[in-house]
C-alpha cells in the first residue's frame, strides 16, 4: 500500500452531538437512497452505552491485535443491522378496513440502526447517556483494504479516504468482516460492498461531506490533519482532545471524538457528588482508549478557564463562532458549484 | 503485512466458516445475477453523477416548528425534488457571538420524502362507507367543491354561518397566502366560527401571560449564548430545538453553567452542568425555595423590584385586595393602587402611565395604617411582605425538600448563582400543559424578577411570537394592490392613534391588545373552551373535581356559567348552545390527534353532529380517516411564500419558493379557497339563495363606539378614520351578508383569484417594508435571490409590540427593554410585573401569588404518572407517520418505562403494555430505558391514533382538563384576543396503571 500524501479527519464533539441524525438523513439523501440500500445507514448516530448496529457490533472482531496480526471477525447479517422495514399505508388509509388497521412495520421489528434511543444506562438519577455518530473511519492501516481479494478497496491518494470501487468488488464480503467497526454493507440486489465514500465527489470540489455540513450542531470539524491551520489538527494533534473509538483495533482511524462531559452524579437528594463520575471512566476508557483520560483533563482545565471568566483558545474552537471555520478549507458553497 | 498475508491469517483460519456463514446469516447470495437496470459508466462517474442537479430553489418548511424558518436549498433534477440541503450563508450578526449557521434539523432534510411518500393524499376523495371506514371514492375538485359548498350553505341556512366551524390550525403549510390564511379568510367573511389557534394547541404560556400580560417574550436564540446561567425547566431543547440547540453547548463552553430541572434525566439533561431530578410536578415549590432563599439571604435587586413589579404595592390586610383609590376617596379610580413611600412616610400612587418612581421609594416590608372613604381604618402591607411571610412559613427549605426532593443545598446554590448571574430560562411549552403549570410559571417569573433577569441580554423566560402577521392585517382588504394594504396599515396607525387620545397613557401596546379583542369579535375568532363545553362532550370531564382543582368551592358549571353571566366572554361562546355544529373544516389540521382525550370525547359526541367533516391536507391524517370529504393540499416545495413562523428567535427568516409542481392533483390552499368561495356563490346562485343572517350578531356600532368615541378625532378625522372603518368594517362583517360578497370579497373583486397566491403574497409584503419589519426593497422576486431576510425591526403589530425592544443590526435581540430602560409600563392590571393577583376568583383559590399545588389526579388513582413532550422525530404529526423516520426508532410509538419499574412489572423491552386508568385505554410498546424515574411513564407526542392497534392512542386515556380559573375575567390582562387569555386543555402528568400484554 502507497502512503497517501495527506490524510482528511474528522474530529466529533460529543458535548455538541444532541443525537438528531441530521448527518444520518443527509447521507441517506445523498448515497443510499437506491434498490438494495435500503438497509444501509454509512452515517448512524447512536445511543450509548448500547449494542449499537449492527447489533453487538464491539464484540464482533476484525482488524488487529496489539501485535498488528489481523483478528477473525464476524459477518454482519441484516437482521443484525436492522433491515429496513416496510409499511402498510394503503391498508390502513384506503382498503377499508377501519381501525382494524393499523400502521405497523414488517417484517416484525426485532433491531434497527437506532433501536437503542435514549435508552442508556445506569440507575436513575444517575443514569448516563450519550450520543456516538458512527461512519467509516477511514483509517490509516484499513482492514477491510487489507482482506479485499480483488484489491476493490484503496485508500485515496491525495486525501486518505478510503474508497471501494464497485466495478472490481465481487460481494465476497471479507472486508465486512475484517472491518473492526462494521461500517461496511452488502447491498443483495447488486451483490457488492458499500460504505461511505467521504463524499469524494462533493470533497473533490471544495465542499465538505453531507454529514458534517449538515450537522446543525455544529459538532463536526473536518480538515487535514496535518493542515496546522486547520481545526481538525488543532484539536488532534495540539490540544489532543480528540481521540478516535476503539485504537485498540489496530487500525488506525481517523475520526476523532471530543469525549462527552456529563453533569455530576446526584447523591439521593439530588447533591452532586465529586467522588464517582456519572459516566464511568472505564466505560469511557472502554471506548476511547486510555488516552481519553488526558483529553479530559485537558478540556477540563481549559473550560475551568471560561468559567473563571478567562479566554481559552481550545474552547474558542470548540465554539468556532463562525461556522465555516470548521470546514475550512472544504468551506465551497455546494449550490453554486456547477454540475 | 500485506493485503495477501490479512487474507493469510484471516481467510485460512475463518475463511471456510465464512463463506459457509454467508448462507447462513441471510445475506443469502441471490440464486443469479440480480435484476434490473446495471448501472453504467464506472463507478466513479456513478457517484460523481449521483451529486448532480438542474436546478436549486430557496426553500423552507412552513409550518409550526417554532420558530422554524431554517433556509434550505432544494435542489431539483429531472422535475423531481431529489434533495435539500441548508443554505449555511448567513451572515454573522454579533461577532462576539456564533453564527446561524447551518440550521436545519433532520425533520427538514427528510420532507423531499414526505413530499413522495405513500401517505399523501393523491386526488379529491369522498368517504363512501362509514365514517373511518377507510373506504373512499376518487371524485373530481368540481364534484368535491360543490359538494362542500351546499353543505356550508344548507348549514347556513338551517343553524346559521356560525354552525360552519374552522381550525385556525398552527402554520402547517404557511400562513400567508397559504396554510392558515386562507380557510381562515373564508371562514371570517362566511361568518362561520374560527377556533383560536392557541386554545387549539395550548403552547400558551400562562403562567407568563398572568405576570406580564403577555407571554411573547422572546429573544434572539444567539441570546442565549450570552447567558452566563441556563435553566432548562419543563423543556426538552436537544429534542425540540435542534437547529439553536448550539448556542446552549456553546455558551457552556464559554463558561456559561447549564441546569437541567426535570423529573427525568432527559436528552436535554444528558448536556448539563447540573441536573435536578425533582419530584414530578413539583416545580412551582423548587421554584418557591428559591424565591424564599432570594429574600431570606436579601439577594434580592430591591431597585428592579421595586420598579418593574408589583411587589412594593400595597395590599389590604382585611379582604387581601389591592389598596385603591376607589377605597380611599369617593367616586376614586378603581385601578389606581399605591405603594408606601419610605422617605415621605406617607402613601404615594403607584404611577400607570410609566414605571419610573421618581423621588418615591416604595417600602417592601412592613405594614401600615390606612384610613379609607368610609371612615374605617384598614391594615395595608406591600406585596413583597405578605410574599416574604408566605415563603417563611409555606416554603422553608425543609419542606420544599419533602415536596420536591431536592436537597436544601441545591436549592440555596441556585438561587445564589441567580442573584449573581445573567440567567435564562428556557421553558418550553410544558407548563401550559400542566393543569397547575400556570403557577410553576408564574413562579419561574418571581425568581426572574427577584434577581432583576430580565431585559438584560443573556436573560430572560421563553415564550413565542410572530411578528410579520400579514394574515391579520389583509382580512378587511377591498380592492388588492399593494396600496389597498398599505392603506390597511395606515388605518390601523390612526386606529390606534385614536384609541391612544382616548385613554391617556395607554401604550401602544395596549391599544394594539385592545384593537385585537374588537377583531377577534368582528372575524368570530373565539376560545374553543365554549365550544367544546356546549357541543364536544366536556362539560360532563370538567366537571369531574377530582380531576381539577381540589381547591374549588363550586362546580365547574358554575364558574362558567358566572364567567359567562357577567359578559366576561361576551361574543366568544360560538357556535351559541343552541346552534348546533354542522360543518367543520379542518385545514392542515389534525384535531383527532391533537384534541385531548379526542378519541372519546370529538368522535362520540361531536361528530355525530357534523354534516360535512371536511379535511385539507398533505397526508392521510387520522382526522383525515374519518373525514366526509378530503382534498388534497400541496405540500411546502410546491408554493412560494415566507414560513409561517416569523420570529424574533431567529434572525433571518426563510423564504419558500416553489420548486416543483403541486404533487399529484394538489392545490395550494389559496387557490383551494378561492375556488371554493367562487363555488359557493355559484351553488347559492343555483339554488336561488341571496342572502342570509348571522345568528349571533355582533354589535358593529357598540364595539366602535366604545372604542373610538364619536368626536374624539375631531369632525375631520371622525370622518375620514371612523366613518371609513365603520362602513368598511360593517360591510365586512355585518349581520346580513349574501353569498356572492363572499366570494367578491374573498378575492378583493377579482384581483386575487386562484392561481394569483405569488401576486397576493407580493403586494402584501408592503406592510411589512411599512411597518419597518424588513428592508424597504423585500419583494417576491429578490427574496427569489436571496433566500432569507434580516428582519431589521418588530414591527407595528401586536405581537411584535409586545416583544417591546429595540432591534440593532449587528446585536442579538432581547425582549423588554422598553420596559426595563424606557419604563413603559406592562399591558398588566397593575402595569407591572405582577405576581399577586387580586382578582376574587384567584383569592377564592389560593393564588393570589404563586403557590404550589398538589398534582390532580387526572384519570384517578394509579400508581403511575405519564409525562409527555414534543417527539425528536416529528412536528407535530406532520411527518410521524413517514417510513423514512420511522425506519429510525421503533417503526411504532413506544413508552419509556424505567427499567426497575420494568421488572417489577414483568416487561420487557419492546414487549407491550396495556396503559389504562379510569378514562380509557391504550396498548403501546415499551421502551425500557434509565431516563425516566420510579413511577414515571414518558410516551413523547405527537403520534398518529391510526398507528395504534384500534387507533387508540395514548390521547384517549387523556381527559382533556381545563383549569377554571382560566375563566376570569374583567380585570386587567383577562380577558381574551387572539392566541391569548382562555382557558387550554391539560395534557401532562396523568395518572395511570400498566401491565404487560402480548399482541398478536
Amino acid at each position: 500500500m502507497t502512503e497517501p500524501s495527506r490524510q482528511l479527519g474528522m474530529v466529533i464533539d460529543l458535548n455538541k452531538c444532541i443525537g438528531c441524525q441530521t448527518c444520518t438523513i443527509a447521507c441517506k439523501q445523498l448515497w443510499t437512497n437506491e434498490e438494495g440500500m435500503e438497509y444501509m445507514w454509512w452515517n448512524i448516530v447512536t445511543t450509548v452505552p448500547g449494542k449499537g448496529t449492527p447489533r453487538g457490533w464491539e464484540q464482533m472482531g476484525g482488524g488487529f491485535d496489539e501485535k498488528g496480526q489481523a483478528r477473525t471477525g464476524h459477518l454482519p447479517t441484516v437482521e443484525e443491522f436492522g433491515p429496513a422495514w416496510n409499511f402498510n399505508y394503503d391498508e390502513v388509509f384506503f382498503e377499508g378496513k377501519g381501525p382494524t388497521a393499523q400502521l405497523k412495520p414488517s417484517p416484525e421489528p426485532t433491531w434497527g440502526p437506532n433501536w437503542e434511543e435514549d435508552q442508556g444506562a445506569g440507575e436513575y438519577p444517575n443514569s448516563y447517556y450519550f450520543y456516538l455518530p458512527r461512519l467509516c473511519n477511514h483509517c490509516t492501516r484499513p482492514a477491510c483494504l487489507e482482506a479485499c481479494p480483488r484489491q476493490a478497496i484503496f485508500k485515496k491518494e491525495e486525501n486518505g479516504s478510503v474508497i471501494l470501487n464497485e466495478d472490481k468488488c465481487n460481494g465476497y464480503r471479507f472486508c465486512m468482516e475484517a472491518c473492526p467497526y462494521k461500517r461496511i454493507y452488502f447491498n443483495p440486489k447488486r451483490f457488492i460492498g458499500q460504505k461511505c465514500i467521504l463524499c469524494f465527489p462533493r470533497v473533490d470540489k471544495g465542499v465538505a461531506p453531507g454529514c458534517v455540513r449538515m450537522c446543525p450542531g455544529r459538532a463536526r470539524h473536518f480538515g487535514y490533519l496535518d493542515d496546522e491551520g486547520g481545526q481538525v489538527h488543532k484539536l488532534v494533534n495540539v490540544w489532543k482532545v480528540a481521540v478516535p473509538l476503539h485504537p485498540e483495533y489496530g487500525t488506525g482511524p481517523n475520526i476523532y471524538y471530543v469525549p462527552p462531559v456529563l453533569p455530576a452524579a446526584l447523591d439521593a437528594e439530588g447533591r452532586p457528588r465529586t467522588d464517582v463520575p456519572r459516566v464511568p471512566k472505564e466505560y469511557l476508557r472502554s471506548l476511547f482508549g486510555p488516552a481519553v483520560d488526558e483529553a479530559l483533563k485537558v478540556l477540563n482545565a481549559e473550560w475551568d478557564r471560561t468559567r473563571r471568566g478567562e479566554r481559552s483558545e481550545l474552547m474558542d474552537l470548540l465554539i468556532s463562532r463562525k461556522w465555516h471555520d470548521m470546514l475550512r478549507p472544504f468551506d465551497h458553497n455546494p449550490a453554486q458549484i456547477a454540475t | 503485512m500485506d493485503r495477501r498475508d490479512f487474507l493469510k491469517t484471516t481467510s485460512v483460519t475463518v475463511t471456510a466458516l465464512s463463506l459457509s456463514k454467508f448462507v447462513e446469516v441471510g445475506c443469502e447470495r441471490p440464486p443469479e445475477a440480480p435484476t434490473g437496470p446495471a448501472p453504467t459508466g464506472t463507478w466513479l462517474d456513478r457517484q460523481r453523477a449521483k451529486w448532480t442537479w438542474d436546478k436549486t430553489y430557496f426553500v423552507t418548511h412552513p409550518q409550526d416548528c417554532y420558530p422554524g424558518n431554517c433556509s434550505w436549498v432544494g435542489y431539483v433534477k429531472n422535475g423531481v425534488f431529489w434533495r435539500e440541503e441548508q443554505t449555511g450563508r448567513y451572515p454573522v450578526v454579533d461577532p462576539s457571538t456564533p453564527d446561524w449557521n447551518p440550521r436545519g434539523c433532520q425533520k427538514g432534510c427528510m420532507y423531499s420524502r414526505v413530499t413522495y411518500g405513500k401517505e399523501r393524499i393523491k386526488y379529491p376523495m369522498r368517504r363512501v362507507g362509514p365514517r373511518g371506514s377507510g373506504k373512499w371514492q376518487k371524485i373530481s375538485w368540481d364534484e368535491a367543491l360543490s359538494e362542500v359548498a351546499d353543505a356550508i350553505i344548507d348549514a347556513t341556512e338551517e343553524q346559521g354561518p356560525e354552525s360552519v366551524i374552522v381550525d385556525e390550525q398552527p402554520g402547517q403549510g404557511g400562513a400567508f397566502p397559504h396554510g392558515v390564511y386562507p380557510p381562515l379568510r373564508f371562514v371570517a367573511l362566511l361568518g362561520g366560527t374560527m377556533l383560536d389557534a392557541n386554545g387549539i394547541i395550548n403552547d400558551y404560556n400562562i403562567g407568563q401571560y398572568m405576570t406580564f400580560g403577555k407571554f411573547h417574550g422572546v429573544s434572539s436564540q444567539d441570546d442565549w449564548f450570552k447567558a452566563e446561567l441556563t435553566l432548562i425547566w419543563l423543556m426538552n431543547p436537544v429534542y425540540t430545538r435542534i437547529p439553536a440547540y448550539h448556542f446552549v453547548a456553546e455558551s457552556r463552553y464559554n463558561g456559561g453553567e447549564v441546569w437541567t430541572i426535570a423529573p427525568d434525566f432527559s436528552p436535554s439533561a444528558g448536556h448539563a452542568d447540573r441536573y435536578v431530578p425533582l419530584k414530578i410536578g413539583s416545580d412551582a415549590a423548587f421554584a418557591l425555595g428559591v424565591a424564599h432563599v432570594l429574600i431570606e439571604e436579601k439577594l434580592y435587586n430591591a431597585d428592579f423590584v421595586r420598579e418593574q413589579t408589583d411587589l412594593p404595592l400595597l395590599v389590604r390586610e382585611d379582604n387581601k385586595r389591592y389598596l385603591r383609590e376607589s377605597d380611599l376617596k369617593k367616586g376614586g379610580n378603581e385601578e389606581q393602587l399605591y405603594v408606601w413611600d419610605e422617605k415621605g412616610k406617607k402613601l404615594a400612587q403607584a404611577p400607570r402611565t410609566k414605571l419610573a418612581l421618581g423621588k418615591v421609594v416604595p417600602a417592601l416590608e412592613g405594614s401600615y395604617r390606612v384610613k379609607l372613604a368610609d371612615g374605617t381604618e384598614v391594615v395595608v402591607r406591600p406585596v413583597f411582605d405578605i410574599l416574604r411571610a408566605r415563603l417563611e412559613a409555606e416554603y422553608g427549605l425543609d419542606k420544599v425538600h419533602a415536596i420536591t426532593g431536592i436537597h436544601p443545598d441545591v436549592v440555596r446554590n441556585l438561587a445564589q448563582k441567580m442573584a449573581a448571574k445573567r440567567t435564562n430560562i428556557l421553558v418550553g411549552w410544558c407548563p401550559p400543559k400542566i393543569y397547575h403549570g400556570d403557577l410553576m410559571e408564574r413562579a419561574m417569573c418571581l425568581c426572574l424578577g427577584l434577581t432583576g433577569n430580565w431585559g438584560r441580554r443573556g436573560t430572560g423566560v421563553r415564550g413565542w411570537t410572530v411578528l410579520a402577521d400579514m394574515s391579520i392585517y389583509t382580512m378587511p382588504t377591498r380592492s388588492g394592490g399593494s396600496n389597498d394594504f398599505a392603506d390597511t396599515v395606515t388605518e390601523l396607525g390612526r386606529l390606534v392613534t385614536a384609541l391612544e387620545k382616548k385613554h391617556p397613557g395607554i401604550t401602544e401596546e395596549d391599544a394594539h391588545i385592545e384593537l385585537e379583542n374588537i377583531f377577534c369579535k368582528l372575524i368570530g375568532q373565539v376560545p374553543p373552551v365554549f365550544f367544546w363545553y356546549h357541543h364536544a362532550g366536556y362539560r360532563e370531564v370538567w366537571n369531574r373535581k377530582e380531576w381539577g382543582d381540589t381547591a374549588m368551592k363550586r362546580t365547574f358549571d358554575e364558574y362558567l356559567q358566572e364567567a359567562v353571566d357577567k359578559g366576561w366572554w361576551d361574543n366568544y361562546v360560538r357556535p351559541a348552545p343552541q346552534i348546533e355544529p354542522r360543518v367543520y373544516i379542518l385545514c392542515g389540521s389534525n384535531v383527532l390527534r391533537r384534541t385531548r382525550g379526542a378519541p372519546k370525547r370529538l368522535l362520540e359526541h361531536l361528530w355525530p353532529k357534523l354534516k360535512k367533516v371536511v379535511v385539507v391536507d398533505v397526508r392521510m391524517s387520522t382526522s383525515a380517516l374519518y373525514a366526509d370529504v378530503v382534498l388534497p393540499a400541496a405540500f411546502f416545495y410546491e408554493k412560494a411564500q415566507l414560513h409561517s413562523i416569523t420570529s424574533p428567535h431567529l434572525r433571518y427568516w426563510a423564504f419558500a419558493d416553489k420548486a416543483i409542481e403541486p404533487v399529484h392533483e394538489s392545490k395550494n390552499e389559496w387557490d383551494i379557497f378561492a375556488l371554493l368561495a367562487k363555488k359557493v356563490a355559484e351553488r347559492a346562485q343555483e339554488r336561488g339563495k341571496k342572502e342570509y343572517r348571522l345568528r349571533q350578531v355582533v354589535d358593529i356600532n357598540k364595539i366602535i363606539d366604545a372604542f373610538i368615541p364619536p368626536g374624539i378625532l375631531g369632525k375631520i378625522g371622525d370622518k375620514l378614520v371612523r366613518g371609513k372603518a365603520l362602513k368598511e368594517l360593517q360591510g365586512f362583517y355585518g349581520p346580513t351578508r349574501t353569498w356572492e360578497n363572499l366570494h367578491k370579497r374573498f378575492t378583493a373583486n377579482g384581483h386575487y383569484n386562484a392561481g394569483d397566491g405569488e401576486k397576493l403574497f407580493d403586494d402584501a409584503l408592503v406592510i411589512l417594508r411599512k411597518g419597518g419589519t424588513v428592508g424597504s426593497d423585500t419583494t417576491l422576486e429578490k427574496l427569489r435571490k436571496t433566500g432569507f431576510v434580516k428582519y431589521t425591526g418588530l414591527g407595528r403589530t401586536p405581537h411584535g409590540l409586545n416583544v417591546a425592544t429595540d432591534v440593532k443590526p449587528n446585536e442579538t435581540v432581547n425582549p423588554f427593554s422598553w420596559h426595563t430602560q424606557k419604563k413603559i409600563p406592562y399591558p398588566t392590571y397593575a402595569r407591572r410585573a405582577q405576581f399577586y393577583i387580586d382578582h376574587p376568583w384567584f383569592i377564592e383559590g389560593g393564588e393570589e401569588l404563586p403557590v404550589f399545588k398538589e398534582v390532580p389526579k387526572a384519570g384517578g388513582q394509579h400508581p403511575f404518572i405519564m409525562t409527555s413532550g414534543h417527539l425528536r422525530w416529528s412536528i407535530h404529526s406532520s411527518n410521524v407517520a413517514n417510513e423514512f423516520a420511522l425506519g429510525l426508532h421503533r417503526g411504532e410509538p413506544f413508552m419509556f418505562v424505567n427499567a426497575l419499574d420494568a421488572k417489577e412489572k414483568g416487561i420487557g423491552d419492546g414487549g407491550y403494555v396495556r396503559v389504562f386508568n379510569d378514562v380509557d385505554e391504550f396498548t403501546v410498546q415499551a421502551k425500557v430505558s434509565a431516563l425516566p424515574r420510579r413511577g414515571q411513564v414518558i410516551i413523547y407526542h405527537a403520534w398518529d391514533p391510526y398507528q395504534f392497534k384500534g387507533w387508540r392512542s395514548y390521547d384517549t386515556a387523556i381527559p382533556g382538563m381545563v383549569k377554571w380559573l382560566h375563566l376570569a375575567g374583567g380585570y386587567g390582562q383577562f380577558r381574551f384576543w387572539v392566541w391569548n387569555w382562555q382557558p387550554c386543555q391539560s395534557d401532562r402528568h396523568i395518572f395511570v396503571d400498566l401491565e404487560p400484554v402480548r399482541v398478536a
